[in-house]
């Protein structure tokens, strides 16, 4: 079996993929770069392109910072599409 | 009617001494949350209630909706006090021998799913020996709240397709 991750959608990014959570399997079983999920992920849900840019990521509940842009995602993590937020 | 939440989306509730953070379904109550942050070496507290407001740009507000990555945003906003009982600075009369915290206790508790409008969807209270440090510290709670807390609001306007409804952002 091969490996994937789950990814959480909120908000815009909810609304343009029509799910709150989706089991992606990482592309040719091996290790994924973070930085390269955006463009798995628009791959599979066009719509997210737009709000991808203006998104960051959190990681098994911990936001990823830029320093950490170079995390490799295994299989097992939870990431979330973090949009620009609204609560308060 | 409320449109289905991500399960992620969870109430929670995370405390310790000296703060509080609740993620609820329920309406919240000001007096409880109030009375959660008094002590009696409290001279002030300061409350915040972000309300609903009817209108935006012109158009009518019908509701609000909030839906957040609970088990992040939960951290997040349990940081924003923490941040704030370490920076908010004693009053300068304080002399140096004595310690008297800055803060006392500080209360966040958002409310998740459909707030209709004129109800509370955020109240944040705190508890000090004194006025400066307890406005200074509900100010920064908020302001730190809105900036990153893992918490998104719908807003949905009369006259318009509930699908088209904007999701916001704070800082746009």
């Amino acid at each position: 079996m091969s490996p994937s991750i789950t990814v959480l959608y909120f908000a815009a990014a909810s609304t343009a993929t029509g799910l709150f959570e989706e089991v992606v399997e990482l592309p040719a079983s091996e290790p994924l770069p973070l930085s390269k999920l955006g463009t798995h992920l628009t791959s599979l849900h066009p719509k997210l392109d737009e709000i991808l840019k203006t998104s960051q990521w959190s990681v098994n509940a911990e936001m990823v910072s830029d320093a950490d842009s170079d995390m490799m995602l295994k299989g097992g993590e939870e990431v979330a599409v973090i949009c620009p937020v609204s609560g308060g | 009617m409320a449109n289905p939440a991500p399960s992620t989306s969870t109430a929670a509730r995370e405390e310790w001494k000296g703060g509080i953070c609740v993620l609820t379904y329920e309406p919240l109550d000001v007096e409880t949350i109030m009375r959660s942050v008094s002590d009696d070496r409290a001279g002030a507290t300061a409350i915040f209630i972000g309300t609903t407001r009817n209108s935006f740009q012109g158009k009518v507000v019908t509701r609000l909706e909030y839906q957040a990555y609970s088990k992040l945003a939960i951290k997040t906003i349990a940081e924003s006090i923490r941040n704030a009982h370490n920076s908010v600075s004693p009053s300068a009369h304080h002399s140096a021998h004595h310690h008297v915290p800055s803060l006392i206790s500080c209360a966040v508790h958002h409310r998740l799913g459909t707030v209709p409008v004129g109800e509370p969807s955020i109240v944040i209270a705190v508890s000090s020996p004194h006025r400066k440090e307890a406005f200074a510290a509900c100010e920064q709670i908020l302001e730190d709240v809105k900036e990153k807390a893992q918490i998104w609001k719908r807003e949905y306007y009369e006259g318009e397709r509930e699908e088209e409804a904007e999701w916001k952002a704070n800082n746009c």
